[in-house]
């Protein structure tokens, strides 16, 4: 079994275990070592949860829960590359949690439609993407996101959310249409050359 | 990913350079064709500026989790006390509700014992007492209730 995530590099799998299920820690995480992982990782899985859920404190609320739970499970795991996507299933199980807490399906539907006259070009179209964005429900911004920004394997993405690896592809693909639909139908669809 | 090819689809997509290969694979791919309709937009929509802020500060995250850890390690400590002690006040309560049930009409009568006409009545006629039994089962009860309330204020302090 290999994985592929972000960096792009493929890594033999190594089982997950966590501090509840394993003997003991060989190598716990002290603050310093949190610390630096922290700031390599916290920035990506942020911008994950803001795109997810459309709101900066919900971001950091969920970015603080996924951290915590880190700390708390401690998992044992070989590569960092295996840390960051415990990190980003956690955090897709949070926002998902979130939702279904909210009762908001699609997460972020307040915001308005309404760019604003004092924004300027730059907030308008980061407005615009995020109001596009938020037209999909949920698991479909985290599929995107986990196969276009992340890079994240078919394996991965099931991993994250719960679903069959096979049924990742169909599920994919059907949020892709969907994007593109509403590309076209804002006119902001790049032309595909066939 | 959906496709062998997606990842040279995407690149093309992403440089806008589409080779002949590329293209007569899309054709034939209905995956690549949504993955490269999309692709240019997700790549722009991760680059925009979207934090305000800074992020929330590692050593205050982990400050916070040490906090939430020690919060979770005495709450499975206390665990078996809190088990008692609802189980203790399931006692009580239980023999509260079963004394004077059970005993009612004999407490009723006691207590208007205490009553002026009652206390006539009992010189002149002798009273019915109440089984020594009785007053040791309230006496004990009593006890308990007073050192469960103590111990609940204790541990709330």
């Amino acid at each position: 079994m290999t994985t592929m995530f972000a960096a792009g590099l493929t890594l033999p799998a190594p089982p997950v275990t966590d501090a509840r299920t394993r003997g003991g820690n060989p190598r716990p995480m002290d603050e310093g070592r949190f610390e630096a992982f922290y700031r390599r990782n916290a920035g990506s899985l942020w911008s994950y949860l803001f795109r997810m859920t459309g709101d900066q404190a919900v971001a950091d609320d969920l970015l603080q829960k996924t951290f915590f739970r880190f700390l708390r499970a401690n998992p044992t795991l070989a590569t960092e590359e295996h840390q960051r996507r415990w990190l980003f299933r956690t955090a897709t199980n949070l926002a998902m949690d979130h939702f279904r807490e909210t009762k908001r399906e699609r997460g972020h539907v307040e915001l308005s439609d309404e760019s604003g006259p004092s924004m300027e070009p730059r907030e308008v179209l980061r407005h615009d993407m995020m109001k596009t964005f938020s037209e999909l429900k949920p698991r479909e911004r985290a599929l995107l996101w986990l196969a276009h920004v992340e890079e994240a394997d078919h394996e991965d993405i099931g991993e994250a959310l719960g679903v069959k690896t096979n049924s990742v592809k169909v599920l994919l693909f059907r949020a892709r249409r969907k994007l593109g639909e509403l590309l076209t139908k804002k006119g902001l669809a790049p032309e595909v050359r066939r | 990913m959906s496709c062998p090819f997606e990842a040279n689809v995407l690149r093309a997509a992403h440089d806008d350079e589409w080779s002949d290969s590329v293209r007569r694979h899309l054709l034939e791919c209905d995956d690549c064709v949504a993955a490269a309709a999309v692709a240019p937009w997700m790549a722009r929509f991760a680059k925009i500026g979207d934090r305000e802020h800074s992020l929330p500060d590692p050593q205050i995250v982990w400050l916070k989790a040490k906090v939430l850890q020690g919060t979770v390690d005495a709450a499975r400590v206390a665990r078996p006390m809190t088990i008692v002690q609802l189980f203790a006040y399931l006692v009580v309560a239980g023999g509260w509700a079963a004394i004077l049930t059970w005993k009612w009409d004999a407490v009723t009568t006691w207590l208007r014992g205490f009553t002026p006409t009652g206390l006539v009545q009992n010189v002149a006629l002798g009273g019915d007492s109440m089984s020594l039994w009785f007053f040791a089962f309230v006496f004990i009860l009593s006890s308990t209730t007073v050192m469960l309330a103590m111990h609940t204020i204790m541990a709330e302090e």
